[in-house]
């Protein structure tokens, strides 16, 4: 084995150890959705986030994409049913229950 | 209200239980997936009414085991889609072109990505956008849209569980997740650079 194969190996080890020579910026990028999702198809989800960790390009993208999300929880996630339609709920519910 | 409320447990029938303990705690999220679906509270509170009386009167048919919840939102979808098919039929017509494009286009990298790359890459602005406008936001997207993201970012549902309640293929979901998303996104950037969260395209035309 050459130096030059010895250095390859070594540092193809070292990329692959890192993740971030494992799925290419592209690949990173187009997944983000289906990454943030839990519903990554192809590649694993440790793969995706060592290169997101590892690239200082993609990694924005994710942040992008998760502060939308955390906004849309925070936002949409507040909104409860208001209590006035509880309480006729629960009220029919248990007429419901005497008639039957 | 009576004090019996709380013991379905203690019905005649004994080995089910009880109706409101199983599915009162959904109340929630039936009621946000209801204003997801109608985009209006008033008539969120009447559709998350009739999906429990429904629910209540098929009550037997339920199957234990199965996600009270999913139960829930397909009764509450079938009401909501009869109800609009006696009314407002034409809207149906329209919200069917808004998936002609066809799935996956919408994966890459946001558009909107480029307009902010330089000044807020990592989207802080949607956390400055209050909660209100963003409701709002999300009610101006397309029904299909605006269902697939409540169900999914809200919900936590999956894609084969938006799959089976809407009743489209998974690639069709993932097309109206990813694009409701983007359009969403669009919404709350026009607004976050109206409210001068973001300089606007033309004043960083000049700093630039």
């Amino acid at each position: 084995m050459t130096i030059f194969d010895r250095l390859g190996s070594f540092f193809g080890r070292e990329r692959r150890y890192d993740g971030s020579a494992a799925i290419s910026c592209d690949d990173a990028v187009r997944r983000v959705q289906e990454f943030l999702d839990g519903e990554l198809e192809d590649v694993s989800p440790e793969e995706v986030r060592a290169h997101f960790d590892a690239c200082q390009r993609c990694y924005p993208h994710l942040r992008f994409e998760e502060s939308f999300r955390e906004a849309v929880r925070r936002a949409a996630g507040r909104e409860t049913a208001p209590p006035e339609l509880r309480e006729r709920l629960l009220r029919l519910i248990s007429e419901a229950r005497s008639d039957g | 209200m009576p004090s019996s409320a709380d013991g379905g447990a203690a019905d005649a029938s004994g080995e089910r239980p009880g109706f409101a303990e199983e599915a009162l705690p959904y109340l929630d999220a039936v009621y946000r997936f209801a204003l997801g679906l109608t985009a209006s509270a008033d008539e969120a509170e009447d559709l998350v009414q009739e999906t429990f009386l429904r629910a209540l009167r098929s009550w037997d048919q339920y199957t234990r085991g199965t996600r009270a919840k999913s139960w829930l939102f397909t009764i509450c979808r079938n009401v909501f889609l009869r109800e609009r098919q006696r009314t407002r039929r034409h809207e149906e017509i329209l919200s069917e072109s808004v998936d002609r494009s066809g799935p996956a286009r919408a994966h890459a990298v946001s558009p909107l990505w480029a307009s902010v790359e330089d000044v807020d890459p990592e989207g802080g602005f949607f956390g400055k956008v209050v909660d209100a406008r963003i409701l709002e936001a999300i009610f101006e997207l397309p029904e299909e849209y605006r269902t697939a993201v409540v169900l999914s970012d809200v919900e936590g549902l999956s894609y084969a569980e938006i799959a089976e309640l809407v009743q489209v293929p998974v690639g069709t979901v993932k097309s109206r997740l990813f694009r409701g998303r983007r359009r969403l996104q669009e919404l709350l950037y026009e607004h976050a650079v109206e409210m001068g969260y973001l300089p606007s395209a033309a004043e960083k035309g000049i700093a630039g």
